[in-house]
């Protein structure tokens, strides 16, 4: 194998992890902008005396940020994202300004957990979770998977430690 | 069954002086100020005691060729069976008053992740020194059938490289002793707040051990009302003679703790085992076993550096440096201060094959120069907006910051180092002090690499290697390509060494 080619994940994650990454995650800061827009800004017009127009401005500039943000993560993120198995080893690739490349052989994987939150669940998403030894960055976890398919993996790592082979 | 036993009944005596030490302030409260106190000092005197007595007697710790079995409790019941192989180290620790009585605190690690697994507070220090033996004459079969088969599992020669078992297991060598001299220099150097922090632990410690409750709040509160009515000119004078004065109580407070934390430390290999002692008033004694170990650092600060002096310290499975009673109690080092040349040379005593490996050193990226040298330039323009509105031109000065910043990238470009040899990976890095580690590739966990917004227009990247004990070694600015065969040829060696593991 030519070593810097061969570490390229080949898989992507499910296309509905983007809705779910913008409910799941983006909600919040979508919520706060227009919690900020709406009560927060006429308390702030009625109650500050330096209120102008150019902190009018400011304010909606931050809330439409904060929303166009939310909105245009998820699918960049959803870009970025590389996992899967290429001979015996987990690898990730991930993330818009910091990418992260990780490569975890699976004979040192401890454990694998599925976790699968309330909303992750109503899109059938799981995140497949694997632990190394050691106390620190020990902990793995590949995203928006297809609940089915995430079962799949942690059964293949279980057989894959269980009999050494793929 | 090897061995089969109790606590030490002196035990009993400790207990009654811990009982009565935290009973101290009711019963003194009682005689003075409330008389139902003493009731209250008392019951809790007797419900100590009591609770001290049934452990001690429901305490018992069997050994046999599998496992260390501890069994305690009346109530609440507790049966732990710890499995031999799983044993990563076997420590001693005894107190002034604990040697007094010719006892130590046994302490139990496994590769938990959470230190300290099991502790015998306290054994007579013979079945300690016993349990020990029997222990380290029954393990190698599992742990050294572990170490031969993690070799075996890098390519060829290595498995001979790392065949500890051809040592005679009863022939103890002495790696290092720390001279007095050695120990001076470590305090003396010991520039940090953690000297401080060393030395108020020693401190503590005594303190503890005595007994000694210390009221100093009147004291300080009078300074400071006498500070206060004093001219501001005097008041600068008494502050800088202050300063100068805690810096010279600190340095010679922590090489007097120093002294004492490492007093008489020494390190000697039995078989392919590690063990250390050291200390005057708490005296600590430690085995590792080499199999063990996950990674080996030289740690140099500036001044230590400037004399070519070194720490020497240890990561083993389970052992972390992140808790404070491992850094506190010196737990993770191995040679407290020595020559740089002479702890390069002790190197294979600790990651035996390690001699054979020739390190062909590879620098990182100089275009880590010019990633540092902008960094300055963006917090240089951030300063100066911040500080324009205030300052007005005089915020340019400011701009000082790039030069600066381009010193320090070229100082950490010259510094930084990285090898990989068959069976070993190291690197070295540092501004004005120098770091080495030394990490058996066989051990390694997982790799990650991680490019941030300049590395990815550079092309850089930084490579991050975990190993199951101590935090993971990071190689900052490699260029991305090397980033990435190092990698894929340090995962594939770890999967295969896994592989031979099972």
């Amino acid at each position: 194998m030519t070593s810097a080619e061969s570490l390229h994940p080949p898989n992507r994650l499910a296309p509905r992890v983007v809705p779910y990454w913008i409910i799941g995650d983006g909600l919040t800061s979508i919520v706060v902008a227009a919690l900020a827009w709406w009560p927060g800004r006429d308390y702030l017009a009625d109650h500050w005396q330096q209120w102008s127009p150019l902190w009018d401005n400011i304010l909606l500039g931050l809330c439409a940020g904060m929303l166009a943000l939310a909105l245009l993560v998820p699918p960049l993120n959803y870009v970025r994202w590389r996992y899967g198995f290429v001979g015996d080893m987990l690898l990730m690739r991930y993330g818009i300004l910091f990418v992260e490349e990780r490569a975890v052989p699976v004979r040192r994987m401890q454990h694998v957990d599925l976790s699968r939150g309330p909303i992750e669940r109503l899109f059938g998403l799981a995140t497949l979770v694997v632990f190394t030894a050691g106390n620190e960055g020990s902990a793995f976890r590949v995203p928006g998977l297809p609940a089915q398919l995430a079962k799949e993996l942690r059964d293949r790592i279980v057989q894959m430690r269980g009999d050494g082979r793929l | 069954m090897l061995a089969k036993g109790h606590l030490h009944p002196a035990v009993l005596l400790l207990r009654l002086i811990t009982a009565l030490r935290q009973n101290a302030f009711p019963l003194i409260i009682g005689i003075t100020v409330e008389e139902w106190f003493l009731v209250i000092a008392a019951v809790l005197f007797v419900m100590q005691l009591g609770y001290s007595v049934a452990r001690y007697l429901t305490l018992e710790y069997t050994l046999t060729d599998e496992e260390l079995r501890i069994r305690e409790g009346l109530l609440h019941r507790q049966d732990r069976r710890i499995p031999l192989d799983r044993i990563q180290d076997l420590g001693f620790e005894s107190t002034i008053l604990r040697r007094a009585l010719g006892l130590a605190v046994v302490m139990v690690e496994t590769a938990s992740g959470r230190g300290v697994e099991a502790r015998l507070d306290a054994l007579s220090r013979v079945d300690a020194e016993h349990l020990r033996e029997v222990l380290l004459a029954a393990r190698p079969a599992s742990a050294s059938t572990a170490s031969t088969s993690a070799a075996s599992a890098s390519t060829g020669d290595v498995s001979t490289i790392l065949s500890p078992q051809t040592q005679e297991p009863d022939v103890e060598w002495m790696i290092h002793q720390s001279s007095t001299s050695e120990l001076l220099i470590r305090g003396a150097t010991d520039m940090r707040l953690g000297a401080f922090a060393v030395t108020g632990y020693a401190a503590f410690e005594l303190a503890d051990q005595l007994g000694v409750v210390t009221q100093i709040t009147p004291i300080a509160t009078s300074f400071r009302s006498w500070i206060e009515s004093l001219p501001p000119l005097v008041v600068l004078g008494v502050l800088a003679g202050l300063l100068f004065a805690v810096m010279a109580f600190g340095v010679i407070t922590s090489t007097l703790g120093n002294l004492v934390q490492f007093h008489a430390f020494n390190l000697r290999l039995r078989g392919d085992v590690l063990q250390r002692r050291f200390g005057l008033l708490t005296t600590r004694q430690k085995t590792l076993p080499r199999a063990r170990v996950q990674r080996v650092t030289i740690e140099q600060s500036w001044l230590r550096r400037l004399l070519g002096y070194a720490v020497v310290k240890a990561d083993s499975a389970g052992g972390s440096r992140g808790d404070g009673q491992d850094t506190a109690g010196g737990w993770d080092v191995v040679i407290p201060m020595t020559r740089t040349h002479e702890a390069h040379a002790l190197l294979p005593a600790m990651l035996p094959g390690v001699e054979r490996e020739a390190f062909a050193w590879q620098p990182g990226s100089p275009k880590l120069i010019a990633r540092t040298a902008i960094q300055g330039v963006l917090l240089a323009i951030l300063a100066t907006a911040a500080s324009w509105w205030q300052l007005g031109p005089a915020a340019l000065w400011s701009a000082l910051l790039i030069p600066l910043w381009t010193v320090l990238g070229v100082l950490t470009w010259r510094n930084l180092g990285w090898s990989r040899g068959e069976a070993f990976f190291a690197l070295q890095h540092g501004i004005i002090g120098k770091n080495f580690a030394c990490v058996p590739t066989a051990k390694v966990q997982a790799v990650v690499v991680r490019q941030g917004v300049v590395g990815q227009l550079f092309g850089l990247a930084d490579l991050t290697v975990y190993v199951a004990g101590g935090s993971p070694t990071r190689i900052p600015d490699l260029t991305i390509h090397d980033a990435r065969t190092l990698q894929h040829e340090l995962t594939v060696r770890a999967a295969a060494a896994a592989a031979a593991d099972w």
